[in-house]
């Protein structure tokens, strides 16, 4: 018998934890599809708390309908960043983010 | 008749001058655009059918006033400022509307002889239909500010014309110096409006009568404001010493001397004056400053044109002198006489500015030493002239004398020592002005011909009457230069109950010697430039050093350009701003510039081109946004829950 009963505190808690892992990984990783992964985690952290709010707080389905706007502009975020990344890893033999920085002074 | 109505007005003018100068000038090719002076005289001559009709409103009216609230053009509640675009039509207006009006259709008739071949036909019809515009929107002007803006059109429209020929040095050089010179009238001008806002709090015209009445505004300050405002009419009337542009004004041309720098701009400043006649009564000391003005302008402008020998420049002292009339009569309260003088004096001065360009037509020059015997080859200038002569130096029954005579009268009576200079001034400026105008008379039209202009464009040996469309204008106007005294007889004084204003009894003593005086002017004359019976030459010698100190102008030219123009402003204040400018401003900027490059330097080393770094900081600080929000609501603000 579980009597356990998950609250908005918990979505949301769990929707920070990804969300931090997901930063984590964004900002420490080398390699860029390891870090468009880790954005992906961020997003999918952020579609929890959407989606939460939503079922937890006022009657209504902005949240999900926003979640699905998320997910879908993900997908295709993912399409060009994977493309993106190829076209990197064409001219310069590499997608290791320490060597990809000629934007500056 | 219904407000848009009287708006047309200056409306139809400037009607005119948008379309000749924004569709006329660029679009329409021709050599000769005539289709340009149709549309200037058409619109003028719709203002003055609308002018005739308001006048007679205006006749009918209750008090002979009208006048329109208008648009509200500003009003701010905080600062009590409303501003409204309306119209006051009273007695003076309605006189100067139809002044106005029918002297420039008559001038614009004329101009399309003087002007034609002239390549920049339609830009001339253009300006002088935005100069009658400016003038009629600023006769009907409820506002002062209103006025005001009217005022400056006026003062852009002469620049423009005066300048019209603008690849003749001397032209542009009269035209800024016209600009310049009234502007330092208009700053005054200015300081006045700014400073009766701040006494009373409103600027249109009747609620500063109101106040002037209740003598809310009394005192200095009613003193001070209207020296100010006469100070901006002393600029635009060519009173002494700011008369120093209206001479060299005769650059433009003629038809634009005729209209402006006689009939009616240089009339705006005594119609302001009169407009504000209420407050110039109210103060003795004002008043006592424009009569001296004007005294010393009606006799010092008449002496120098009894030296010049260019047509034009004799005419132009003798307007700055009739205008220094108009002002002394203000100045000893003949109110009525004034504008009396300002009426007759549009119509044949205008005459006689149109009859010099007809000569200038004939002969090429405006020098009366190259002229003589013209009214041989042209005997309706020289009759019209001549009419122009006789009635400007005050003979009877033509128009002059019946206006000079009552501001001579209006002097005498009063009494006062101020009235007694005034009187005395007027009667010597009248003999003088009889002999300057005998004078030119004699050496242009009488005697033998001297040959005319010798220059580029051929010999002017025989010289022929002007066009029809030149003569006919200069006919009508010779009939109001003798007729327009029968508005305002000695026996009857209409234009004097008309306007509200006192008159005087005809004084037979005043009229004998005025005209006394003006037959000894034209005997003296006479006797030097026809009979021979002294030598002007010889004269001018024996009393050599004030000949030439009257001839230079009294050397004002030179002490204004010397002393103001090239010490005062030019070693004093321009130096003085050129150094503020090198050594304060310019340092500032540059040291602005200076500190932009280098911190621009500093802060160039934080952008390495590591992707991860800008985000962990664009993170942190979102972090520390977030906290210091949060630390602000539940700490300082005390939570919310």
């Amino acid at each position: 018998m579980i009597d356990f009963m998950p609250n908005l505190n918990h979505f949301l808690t769990l929707s920070a934890i990804l969300f931090t892992i997901g930063l984590f990984g964004a900002l420490t990783k080398r390699n860029l599809i390891v870090i468009l992964m880790s954005v992906e985690i961020m997003l999918n952290g952020i579609n929890i708390a959407l989606v939460a709010f939503a079922n937890y707080t006022i009657v209504a389905i902005s949240g999900h309908v926003f979640a699905l706007f998320v997910i879908t502009v993900a997908a295709a975020e993912v399409a060009i960043g994977l493309a993106l990344i190829i076209a990197v890893f064409r001219t310069r033999d590499t997608i290791d983010l320490r060597n990809i920085n000629l934007l500056k002074w | 008749m219904s407000e848009h109505m009287i708006w047309l007005i200056p409306g139809l003018p400037l009607i005119a001058f948008l379309v000749n100068g924004l569709v006329i000038r660029p679009f329409v090719k021709s050599d000769i655009p005539r289709i340009s002076g149709y549309i200037g005289i058409a619109a003028i001559m719709g203002s003055l059918i609308l002018s005739i009709l308001a006048g007679l409103d205006v006749f009918d009216a209750p008090d002979h006033r009208i006048e329109f609230v208008g648009y509200s053009l500003i009003n701010i509640t905080n600062f009590s400022l409303t501003l409204n675009m309306g119209i006051l039509l009273d007695p003076l207006t309605a006189l100067m509307l139809i002044v106005v009006s029918s002297v420039s259709l008559m001038v614009l008739i004329y101009s399309q002889g003087y002007m034609s071949g002239d390549a920049n036909y339609t830009r001339y019809f253009a300006f002088i239909s935005l100069f009658a515009s400016s003038m009629l929107g600023l006769v009907i002007a409820n506002n002062l500010l209103i006025l005001f803006v009217f005022w400056e059109l006026v003062g852009i429209s002469s620049y423009l014309l005066i300048g019209f020929w603008y690849n003749r040095p001397a032209a542009a050089a009269a035209a800024k110096k016209a600009f310049i010179v009234t502007r330092i009238g208009d700053l005054g001008f200015l300081i006045a409006i700014l400073f009766i806002f701040n006494q009373i709090g409103t600027l249109d015209i009747a609620a500063i009568h109101e106040n002037v009445n209740t003598h809310v505004l009394s005192g200095a300050a009613l003193t001070w404001a209207a020296l100010g405002i006469f100070a901006g009419a002393a600029g635009k009337s060519a009173q002494f010493p700011l008369h120093v542009w209206l001479p060299d004004a005769m650059e433009g041309p003629t038809p634009v001397s005729a209209l402006i720098h006689a009939a009616t701009m240089v009339a705006a400043g005594v119609f302001l004056v009169a407009r504000f006649f209420f407050m110039f009564e109210e103060s003795a000391d004002a008043l006592r400053v424009v009569a001296i003005i004007g005294a010393i302008t009606a006799v010092a402008a008449a002496l120098l044109g009894v030296v010049m020998f260019d047509i034009k420049r004799v005419l132009a002292y003798s307007t700055i002198s009739q205008l220094g009339y108009m002002m002394m009569a203000l100045g000893v309260g003949a109110y009525g006489a004034a504008i009396f003088h300002l009426f007759n004096h549009a119509f044949f001065k205008a005459l006689l500015f149109l009859g010099s360009g007809s000569v200038n037509h004939a002969t090429g020059t405006f020098d009366m030493r190259q002229m003589g015997g013209l009214r041989r080859y042209m005997p309706w200038t020289t009759a019209t002239f001549i009419i122009g002569t006789l009635s400007l130096s005050g003979i009877p029954p033509f128009a002059g004398f019946w206006s000079k005579d009552e501001i001579l009268s209006d002097a005498f009576h009063v009494g006062t020592s101020i009235g007694d200079i005034v009187f005395w001034c007027g009667l010597i400026g009248a003999g003088l002005t009889a002999f300057y105008m005998m004078r030119a008379t004699l050496l242009t039209f009488f005697g033998d011909y001297k040959g005319g202009a010798k220059d580029e464009h051929g010999s002017h040996e025989h010289p022929h009457e002007s066009p029809w469309v030149m003569v006919f204008p200069m006919i009508l106007l010779a009939i109001p230069s003798t007729l327009s005294w029968l508005v305002n007889t000695p026996w009857s004084h209409d234009l004097s109950h008309f306007l509200g204003a006192h008159s005087i009894k005809f004084n037979p003593t005043v009229a004998a010697l005025s005209i006394g005086v003006a037959s000894l002017g034209f005997i003296a004359a006479y006797g030097g430039y026809r009979a021979s019976w002294y030598s002007p030459e010889r004269i001018s010698k024996s009393i050599g050093p004030i000949y030439t100190f009257i001839s230079r102008k009294y050397y004002m030219d030179e002490l204004y350009e010397s002393i103001f123009v090239k010490n005062v402003l030019y070693r004093g204040i321009v130096t003085g701003l050129a150094y503020l400018d090198t050594r304060f401003v310019d340092r500032i900027i540059n040291n602005i510039g200076w500190f932009g490059r280098n911190i621009g330097e500093a802060f160039k080393l934080a952008q390495t081109g590591h992707t991860q770094a800008a985000a962990a900081v664009l993170s942190l600080g979102l972090l520390t946004i977030y906290l210091a929000f949060f630390a602000y609501r539940d700490f300082i603000m005390g939570g919310n829950s």
